[in-house]
């Protein structure tokens, strides 16, 4: 588990959002209360769904974007948003003390690259794909 | 939990040279990196003496990627917010032969407004899990010189015990906002007195105008090897040997993070001081930063000469 708290509380804008996903190399981040509660997860996904509505759940391949300008300026426009408008509320969370076959599969299966860990619904880090992935291979290998 | 405050954390590179002096090409003997910043060197021995704790400030770049990943090894929560630029370096140049050291410091990427708004909200956030914060270090360009008055109280009405180890403005500032710890540095204490040579009596008619603005604790080193500690129940010397000293950077640190070790442990006030004087012995007595183990801070405690001064 990566013991960092890196996140944002609903009422923060979704240009922070993409600031703190660019500045910190994310693609997502969790979404939590003034204790720390995980409450929602916001990912460039979100924000990118959030900028193309009606044509990203028809996306196959880049020829169908519309054309850069109205991209861009729907961005500009959302970037004022809060984050609560576009986070996903329904979050997969995971304990301390949950296996890392338990907490990879899961990531696997929901196509998600980190997952936040709690521990008495409190953040206390995130859970990251690749990294579990590297510890299953190690561990198999030395086993 | 303990909570470590580094606006202006570093990548420190100590380079060890048989010998320097300016105007020369010197080839290094020795060459040590590691993640820097009071705050962050707190946070590092702490974990290393087996104390849950979290670190946050500002980092940037590789630099500050760099950091985090080091906190990451030992298993430190962070928080920090990432601005743009590049987190500074500081070089450390160590005289193997004149056992003298030099050091560079740069002054750190420039934090925008928004970003130490970001990092207030995450600051009061974390102070909800803690109950022991330390703040320490110089400023980055862009954060207001008395922004540790602001973190101090903000700590303090949180319920949380404030521990500062700062310099110049940012110390007075620290002071106004009575934290119950203060390391006031030894540049302060010569600014404050007026001479580059401060007696113990100075030293302790300093830390009375500390102690009346409510710091409980305050401690400042004297001559190389020593420390004093004003302390509630009396005022103390300390010193270590200096034989097997290597190098100092971080010592300073390492024994902070042993003195709050020792108020953790309830430790009488003499065994705090000689365990956080140990500290700072084993950190200073190899090249790798922070203490090996617990047991190696522990054999050195008898080496400590603690005297009473009043």
């Amino acid at each position: 588990m990566d013991r960092d708290l890196t996140s944002v509380t609903p009422e923060r804008t979704i240009g922070e959002v993409i600031e703190i996903l660019a500045r910190h190399r994310l693609t997502g981040i969790p979404v939590v209360d003034g204790d720390l509660r995980v409450v929602g997860f916001i990912s460039e996904k979100d924000i990118v769904r959030a900028a193309l509505p009606g044509y990203f759940d028809y996306l196959q391949d880049a020829s169908f974007i519309p054309d850069f300008g109205q991209f861009q300026a729907r961005l500009h426009q959302i970037s004022r948003h809060k984050v609560s408008e576009y986070m996903t509320d329904d979050v997969d969370l995971f304990e301390e003390d949950d296996s890392d076959f338990t907490v990879a599969m899961t990531l696997v299966q929901h196509g998600y690259i980190r997952g936040p860990v709690v521990k008495d619904g409190i953040l206390v880090g995130m859970a990251n794909r690749s990294a579990l992935l590297e510890r299953i291979l190690t561990e198999t290998e030395g086993s | 939990m303990i909570l470590t405050v580094t606006l202006n954390p570093a990548v420190d590179e100590e380079y060890f040279l048989s010998e320097f002096h300016a105007g020369n090409w010197f080839r290094a003997n020795k060459v040590v990196r590691s993640a820097g910043g009071k705050g962050v060197n707190v946070s590092v021995i702490l974990a290393q003496l087996g104390y849950e704790n979290a670190a946050m400030g500002f980092l940037a770049g590789y630099n500050g990627e760099y950091v985090r990943d080091e906190l990451r090894k030992h298993q430190i929560t962070t928080n920090f917010v990432h601005v743009s630029g590049e987190t500074r370096t500081n070089v450390f140049i160590v005289d193997q032969t004149g056992n003298l050291e030099t050091g560079i410091a740069e002054p750190g990427p420039y934090v925008s407004e928004e970003a130490l708004e970001r990092f207030l909200i995450n600051y009061k956030r974390m102070l909800g899990r803690a109950n022991f914060v330390f703040i320490g270090g110089s400023l980055p360009p862009g954060v207001p010189q008395d922004i540790y008055r602001e973190l101090v109280t903000l700590a303090k009405e949180g319920g949380n015990e404030v521990f500062v180890d700062a310099a110049g403005v940012s110390l007075a500032a620290a002071l106004d906002a009575g934290p119950a710890f203060a390391k006031i540095d030894r540049r302060y204490v010569s600014q404050a007195s007026g001479t580059p040579f401060i007696s113990l009596d100075g030293i302790i008619e300093l830390f009375n105008k500390a102690h009346a603005q409510g710091a409980n604790c305050c401690l400042t080193s004297y001559r190389s090897y020593g420390e004093v500690f004003s302390l509630p129940g009396g005022v103390y010397l300390a010193e270590i040997e200096r034989e097997r000293v290597v190098s100092m950077l971080g010592a300073g640190e390492a024994l902070l993070a042993g003195f709050i070790v020792g108020k953790k442990e309830n430790m009488s006030e003499e065994e705090a001081i000689r365990f956080a004087m140990a500290c700072a012995y084993e950190d200073s007595s190899h090249v790798e930063h922070g203490v090996r183990n617990r047991r190696a801070v522990e054999d050195l405690m008898p080496t400590v000469r603690v005297e009473r001064l009043e």
